[in-house]
């Protein structure tokens, strides 16, 4: 098949170009000598002429101005034209309209250009009106720029090309079936499933464009909110009371924030809000988020009432401690920024807790991040413990009625190279959220045991209960309980001599791990108080099954007993429930002679605080009371 | 709206400039289904005393693909918009606009709307309307019958109709560093773009805009053109205010590639004379 056409192409340089019926190359005409004078390039062959009209596929001659100029046999039978209908009409006149214009805006001038067309997919058009797929290759003879045009059938390839296309249209379906998938995916990387607010990276995501945002209106605030107590509810009705009360929350904040607000879920019990807001009208909002969050929820018939804690940042403080943080701080770049301000409202929010709970605090201005100060505080901590610059103090614990000393709370400071003695407020927060907590409490604990004992050997000392406070952390330690054991052996200290003091709060985080850790202690013959009583939010349930030895009034009930009759029952009910447990009773934070007298009226066993002597070194024999 | 920056424009079009700076200058707007390197061997015919526009539709060609927004490119106006604007971006003054195809209605779109950068327009091959209105007697072409078949067949013929779109690579014997230096940069017009572009070309209608062109027009008209029969080229010359219509011996619908020198010829023959 490439040989008539390889001489097609040679030929019309050899002559004119054929007419009628004649083929276009050295072929019948040539072949009955009517043109002797002109040599044939290419030896001709007697079956020439039938090789063209025989040929499998159909071929066409073009003339340059696009007219047919003559076509085989095998071009007729397959598509139905008789010669005469063909030859003389346009070439593009063969084509439906679509390829026409294909052909002309495309094929004809990629033709003029290149000399040629190869696999070009297009239609003919039969007598009938039928179209029938081919594929189009062609070559511009040299000459006249006539174009011999080789058509092929190519029904299978258009049969193909539809497959195709359908596919692609499915593809373009599921496509964007998908891509509502991806979108339906994303929403659930940035958002809460509970609440269905944003989570911790979606508010990040918005909160670094809100910090992009060239002109803001006014400053971006955020106020990291943590509900109080919210622990208790999950472990005392259950984690479906527990999300209820979730839901509540969000749908509270939401109502009573402006419409602008971000709303964000962050983790557990931890919302965040994001506005622009002037500064003015920070203390306003987070009143009104106090105030929605405060009034009663009623979860599976119980009615509750919890309480938040707020910490707000405002995105210019986060850019003043940008400056503050620069060396070797993180980078400055969005992502960073509102990552630092969530953290700087997140600390806020811990001096919320500090001061209380059911109130809001905000970042304050100027001051260094907290961030790094966490940090670098956490830093001189480590070494504080390893360097020597840790003290214990001794409070007295005195028999009210006789106001004998029975025995002493350890207190821990810091002598602070640069600040000075240190409470433990300053430091013990961070080093329970950090887990440094395990040596600081290893290092109290081995210290007061080693005073103990040391006043105990003394001439004029004496046997005291050495009272020690133990984190959250520490008591579900496992390590706790062979660590005591170690330690009581090795100084000889009886296991009676030793009090623990566990605060209610640090008790009902994990009431079922903080008992079966006060078991163990109590198995050594420990003496177990729970600190600051009246403040958590203890079950009596668990009240009845914790194996304790104590129960230590919280100081801001003693506080009030003399001048507020609430109070006055509050402290007067822990008595009557201590006593009803089986338990010794401790008043603390002791400060005047009435409410000395007064808990000595309600039958108080013990107390400390100033009323009898504060927190004190150690001397060479146990303090005494006043 | 402001006008884009010169720097936007030019991104946006990837417009070339040759020639003379100062020298008056022709803009060429090249048709459906092609880009503007079609035009080579015509412009390289008027460097030597012309400052030479050449650039691409949005979607065609080198353009930013980014910038195909359907529904500014779903009638002439988006693109004589994009031509104005490439005019106001470069600061060209008594323009020559040349447009072939589609783009010649392009030409005739933005003279209508703005001519004050716009001295005089050529028109090579133009068709305003390429399907029959048997109201009016005006034939363009292409019967209803013809227009129902090539909707089908944008729907149907999806990979031919994105074939077409991949630019010619220009294996031009007579001056092959053309072709080298075309062979980078070419790349396939997205086929949905181009399906677009073929409905806005052959479905539209702009011959209410020919008596509105206040500037002098050529048309050029070629021999056996299966887009634009003689008929259309008449009509377009009758329906425009000022005009010269040319018959060129050239045959096809793309006479600047098929006979650059004839057509280059045209058009400078009715150049306006300047001092």
């Amino acid at each position: 098949m490439t040989e008539p056409r390889d001489r097609g192409v040679e030929a019309p340089a050899a002559g004119a170009p054929p007419r009628s019926s004649a083929p276009p190359r050295p072929r019948a005409d040539r072949e009955g000598g009517e043109q002797p004078a002109v040599p044939p390039l290419v030896p001709a062959r007697p079956d020439v002429e039938a090789l063209w009209h025989a040929a499998p596929c159909a071929h066409l001659l073009v003339s340059a101005e696009g007219l047919v100029t003559d076509v085989n046999e095998t071009f007729l039978r397959w598509t139905g034209h008789g010669r005469e209908d063909v030859v003389g009409s346009a070439f593009t006149r063969l084509l439906p309209v679509g390829d026409r214009i294909l052909y002309s805006t495309n094929g004809l001038p990629q033709l003029t250009l290149t000399g040629r067309l190869d696999e070009v997919a297009l239609q003919i058009r039969g007598a009938d009106g039928t179209r029938q797929a081919a594929l189009l290759s062609a070559v511009r003879l040299d000459g006249d720029g006539s174009v011999l045009v080789a058509l092929f059938s190519a029904a299978g390839r258009r049969r193909y090309e539809l497959g195709l296309l359908t596919a692609r249209r499915r593809a373009e379906a599921s496509e964007a079936r998908t891509a509502e998938a991806e979108a339906q995916a994303q929403h659930l990387v940035r958002h809460d499933p509970l609440t269905g607010l944003l989570n911790r990276t979606g508010l990040l995501e918005v909160l670094d464009r809100a910090l992009r945002a060239a002109d803001r209106e006014a400053p971006a605030a955020v106020l990291y909110i943590d509900l109080d107590g919210f622990k208790t509810v999950n472990d005392s009705l259950g984690h479906a009371s527990g999300d209820e009360l979730l839901v509540a929350a969000a749908s509270r904040l939401r109502t009573a924030l402006p419409e602008d607000a971000v709303l964000a879920r962050l983790a557990g019990d931890e919302f965040a809000v994001l506005h622009g807001v002037p500064v003015d009208d920070v203390p306003p909002l987070a009143e009104g988020l106090l105030a929605a969050l405060g009034a009663p929820v009623l979860l599976s018939g119980v009615e509750v009432v919890v309480s938040a804690s707020i910490g707000v940042a405002v995105a210019d403080d986060a850019a003043g401690a940008r400056v503050a943080t620069r060396e070797g701080g993180p980078g400055d770049g969005a992502d960073e920024a509102g990552e630092r301000l969530l953290q700087r409202a997140d600390a806020a929010m811990y001096r919320a807790k500090a001061a209380g709970r059911a109130c809001w605090r905000r970042h304050e201005t100027g001051c260094a991040d907290p961030t790094a100060d966490r940090l670098l505080l956490l830093e001189q901590l480590r070494h504080a413990i390893t360097d020597g610059q840790l003290r214990l103090h001794y409070q007295p614990r005195v028999e009210v009625g006789s106001g004998a000393v029975v025995g002493v709370e350890a207190l821990v400071r810091w002598q602070h190279p640069t600040r000075g003695l240190l409470p433990p407020s300053e430091f013990v927060d961070v080093a329970e959220e950090s887990g440094l907590v395990r040596e600081l409490g290893a290092w109290v604990l081995e210290e007061a045991v080693a005073q103990a004992v040391r006043w105990e050997r003394h001439p004029d000392g004496a046997a005291v209960q050495m009272a020690v406070n133990v984190s959250a952390r520490q008591l579900v330690d496992p390590e706790l309980v062979p660590a005591i054991t170690e330690l009581l052996e090795r100084h000889g200290l009886p296991a009676p001599r030793l009090v623990l003091e566990i605060t209610e709060t640090a008790l009902m985080r994990e009431p079922e791990v903080a008992l079966a850790a006060l078991s163990s202690l109590r198995a050594l013959g420990l003496h177990l108080a729970v600190d600051d009583f009246g403040t958590g939010y203890s079950s009596f349930t668990y009240l009845k099954r914790f194996p304790v030895d104590e129960l230590k009034i919280d100081r801001s009930f003693v506080a009030g007993m003399t001048t507020d009759p609430r109070d006055h029952a509050i402290v007067a009910s822990c008595v009557g429930l201590g006593h009803a447990l089986g338990v010794v009773v401790v008043g603390e934070g002791v400060e005047t002679p009435q409410q000395r007298a007064a808990l000595e009226a309600l039958g108080c066993d013990l107390a400390q605080g100033y009323s009898f002597s504060r927190p004190v070194p150690p001397g060479p024999v146990p303090p005494t009371a006043s | 709206m402001p006008a884009p920056s010169a720097a936007a424009v030019t991104r946006r079009h990837h417009v070339t400039q040759l020639g003379r700076s100062g020298a008056t200058p022709v803009v060429f707007a090249h048709g459906f289904g092609s880009d503007q390197d079609m035009w080579r061997d015509v412009a390289l015919r008027f460097t030597e005393d012309h400052r030479v526009v050449l650039y691409d539709q949005v979607g065609a060609g080198r353009s930013d693909r980014e910038a195909y927004d359907p529904r500014r490119y779903a009638t002439v106006d988006g693109y004589a918009e994009d031509l104005l604007e490439i005019c106001e971006a470069l600061d060209l003054r008594e323009a020559v606009v040349v447009g072939h195809s589609i783009s010649a209605m392009v030409a005739v779109a933005a003279a209508a709307r703005d001519a004050s950068r716009i001295a005089q327009l050529v028109l090579v091959a133009p068709s305003p309307r390429y399907v029959d209105d048997p109201e009016t007697g005006y034939v363009g072409g292409f019967s209803t019958e013809d227009v129902e078949e090539l909707l089908e067949s944008l729907d149907s013929n999806y990979f031919a109709w994105a074939e077409t779109m991949a630019p010619v690579v220009m294996g031009n014997p007579d001056a092959p560093h053309l072709g080298e230096a075309l062979e980078a940069g070419f790349c396939r017009l997205d086929p949905d773009v181009a399906r677009d572009v073929a409905r806005l070309t052959f479905l539209s209608d702009s011959r209410d805009l020919l008596p509105r062109v206040p500037v002098h027009a050529v048309v050029l008209q070629c021999r056996q053109d299966a887009l634009a029969p003689p008929e259309v080229g008449a009509h377009v010359h009758r329906a425009l205010p000022h005009s010269t219509l040319v018959h060129l011996r050239a045959t096809g619908h793309c006479p600047h590639v098929s006979a650059p020198a004839e057509t280059a010829a045209a058009i400078r023959a009715h150049l306006r004379v300047r001092s």
